[in-house]
């Protein structure tokens, strides 16, 4: 048997597995294997849910095995961020907090969606905690390292879900973007990642951060597997008030349709002022890339107000969501993260309400420059990977911390949940950069069909890390 | 490395106790006299010369004559007045600066202001004051007086204890946010900006 599950996409997995080349079962063994061989040193995953796991995979081998069609993911391994609900794992959402809650009665939709469809959950990923974090150093579990340097950081929050991919310990995983925590770990990992649209996809049984702004979203080292993952976890639910009521609209058949009439146009103004080299060159060579759809700079208004705004909707409602915590167990929390709630809790009501209003706002103006550009191309963060413990950086001679300021670029895009896929962009250099693909409200089809073309082009890509041994 | 200078044989010490509570207890004076708008013992802190200079937050005063007739003719305007910081630094026996941060509601705004005097001790009148400055900023962006007290307050409002070592860095990131709001409130948004309660993109 000549597979290894770590090197193949999600896609060739499950061919094989549907096929019988290999079993579901020895996947998973050889996924659980690699796990506990890396964890050492990459300190990704929280919890390994081996016995699910193999339960998992034995239930898909039986339905083949049956002549039965276990799924368009048959036998593919994730894992998710450890804000997932898992039955009978205590969603901790990166805290020490919750330790304490009882363990989850049921999976998450997400996670029983990707069952649904053959997929095998193998654990539970490290984030920064309660999801209020770009870097994963994690008070409480330590921190994430990043599979391609290991002194660097993974990027957060979604810092374990970026590490497992890149690693090619799971080909898809699950995590989740407020203000950019899928595409900040995305860029630093340098793998695919996907923000659908704000209420695309279902949070119903996810620990949540800011309800205004929180979405979930798969990563992957394809394009195919992104949408693959991203078809299977499409529809109505209600138990996220915020999901989508509108028809599935299904991206893997259509990923090979080309560029075709899409308009791309690259950001410029505040997304290109003091934009540092490494970042600005990614842009521009995914650009020339999606130049048959002429490309042209266009400029979205007040972007500094959107991503102030942002800032402050993050902090209130988070501050607001974990104020009894704060009252009881302040002591409790990850020094780093702790008093940005507690600052959060204390904002004036006036702020709040100013930063909704311009939210209205912005959704408008953005949406009449979306009449003439389907797809618009941003930095995914200003710099790729930090050091971990690194506690400032130089963007263009002004020192500014790293933790609040990774999100420059992500924050205003998110703010009003426009869908962004995060493409990766491997230089000669030694650490990758993303870039933001952003498109029009419920138009993640139209960027992964452009991701498509980036991936074929070569430009981008997602390469499994080297680990040294 | 200013120190160390001073402080070789034969330079003047700096900050000797007894001196540095002289000037302490002459500006606590100088600080009552304003508030009180007693003209003319705010006169008789400035060196009566020619060479008295006093740049107020707009005017631009020369010489003794310059100054009295200022004070004689401007009544104070600030109330809630209160040093948030006073450096006082002596040079020797007869020389020292007293520099202030203060916070005050002029004409019902808030204002940072700032206070810089210079002191000379002459062999018959005693300190006076040389050379004084005070300029003002608009509300105290570069300050965290004004979050010290909203931060108890609204934590106690809300029946939020707070660790005292946890104060800082929310006062930090309160001013952090602070910064980043301030052009967004400033945005005159058009009537119809309503907040959507479930929003859909």
């Amino acid at each position: 048997m000549n597979f290894d599950p770590s090197m193949a996409s999600a896609g060739e997995i499950a061919a094989a597995v549907r096929e019988q080349r290999i079993t579901a079962r020895a996947v998973t063994e050889a996924t659980l294997e690699r796990i506990a061989a890396t964890h050492a040193s990459l300190n990704a995953f929280t919890t390994v849910t081996a016995q699910r796991a193999r339960l998992e995979a034995m239930a898909v081998d039986a339905c083949i095995a049956a002549g039965r069609d276990p799924g368009p993911l048959a036998g593919v391994p994730h894992a998710v961020k450890n804000l997932f609900d898992l039955a009978g794992i205590v969603t901790v959402a990166g805290s020490k907090i919750n330790r304490a809650h009882p363990p989850a009665k049921e999976d998450a939709t997400a996670v029983e969606r990707l069952r649904r469809a053959g997929a095998i959950c193998v654990g539970a990923l490290n984030m920064g905690e309660y999801a209020y974090d770009f870097v994963t150093d994690n008070a409480h579990d330590g921190p994430t390292r990043n599979p391609r340097d290991l002194a660097r950081s993974a990027g957060g929050s979604s810092g374990g879900c970026g590490a497992a991919v890149a690693a090619g310990l799971v080909p898809i995983a699950l995590g989740t973007d407020t203000n950019g925590s899928i595409r900040v770990p995305s860029s630093f990992c340098g793998i695919w990642g996907l923000k659908p649209t704000y209420g695309r996809l279902s949070r119903g049984g996810t620990f949540p951060f800011v309800a205004s702004l929180d979405h979930i979203g798969p990563f992957a080292r394809t394009v195919a597997d992104l949408a693959a993952a991203y078809d299977a976890m499409q529809g109505p639910d209600p138990r996220d008030p915020a999901c989508t009521l509108r028809p599935v609209e299904p991206a893997s058949a259509r990923l090979n349709e080309g560029l075709g009439e899409l308009r791309v146009a690259q950001l410029g103004g505040y997304f290109e002022k003091n934009c540092p080299p490494q970042a600005h060159s990614a842009v521009a060579a995914v650009a020339s890339v999606l130049r048959a759809g002429f490309t042209r700079h266009v400029e979205l208004p007040q972007v500094a107000e959107a991503r102030a705004a942002a800032f402050i909707i993050t902090a209130i409602e988070a501050g607001h969501l974990h104020l009894d915590r704060l009252r009881t167990q302040a002591a409790d929390f990850d020094p780093g993260i702790r008093d940005r709630f507690l600052a959060g809790a204390l904002m004036p009501g006036a702020w709040y309400v100013q930063a909704q209003k311009f939210r209205s706002w912005y959704r408008a103006q953005v949406a009449e420059i979306f009449r003439h550009v389907d797809i618009l191309l941003a930095p995914a963060t200003p710099v790729p990977a930090t050091l971990l413990g690194q506690e400032t950086m130089t963007i263009e001679g002004v020192e500014m911390p790293v933790r609040p300021n990774l999100g420059l670029y992500t924050q205003p895009i998110s703010f009003i949940g426009l869908p962004v896929v995060a493409a990766p962009v491997h230089p000669a250099g030694p650490q990758p950069i993303g870039v933001q693909l952003i498109a029009a409200p419920w138009n993640e089809t139209a960027l992964l069909r452009a991701a498509r073309i980036l991936e074929a082009s070569g430009v981008c890509s997602a390469p499994v890390a080297r680990l040294a041994a | 490395m200013v120190r160390t200078l001073l402080e070789t044989e034969g330079m003047p010490k700096i900050n000797a106790p007894h001196i540095v509570g002289e000037l302490a207890a002459l500006h606590d004076a100088y600080e009552r006299a304003l508030a009180a708008n007693d003209v003319p013992t705010l006169k008789s802190f400035f060196w009566d010369s020619p060479h008295v200079v006093r740049y107020g937050a707009s005017e631009h005063l020369y010489g003794t004559d310059a100054v009295s007739r200022y004070r004689e003719g401007h009544t104070p305007v600030f109330t809630h007045r209160q040093i948030v910081r006073r450096e006082i630094l002596t040079l020797g026996p007869d020389l020292a600066s007293i520099m202030c941060e203060l916070s005050q509601t002029v004409t019902g705004q808030q204002r940072h202001s700032r206070q810089s005097q210079t002191w000379c001790r002459f062999p018959e009148a005693g300190w006076k004051i040389v050379s004084a400055h005070v300029s003002q900023t608009t509300p105290p962006a570069d300050t965290s007086l004004g979050w010290e007290t909203y931060v108890s307050e609204a934590a106690a409002a809300l029946g939020l204890p707070l660790h005292p070592g946890h104060r800082p860095g929310v006062i930090q990131n309160l001013q952090r946010a602070a910064n980043l709001a301030g052009p967004l409130l400033a945005l005159n948004l058009p009537l119809d900006a309503d907040l959507a309660p479930i929003f859909t993109p």
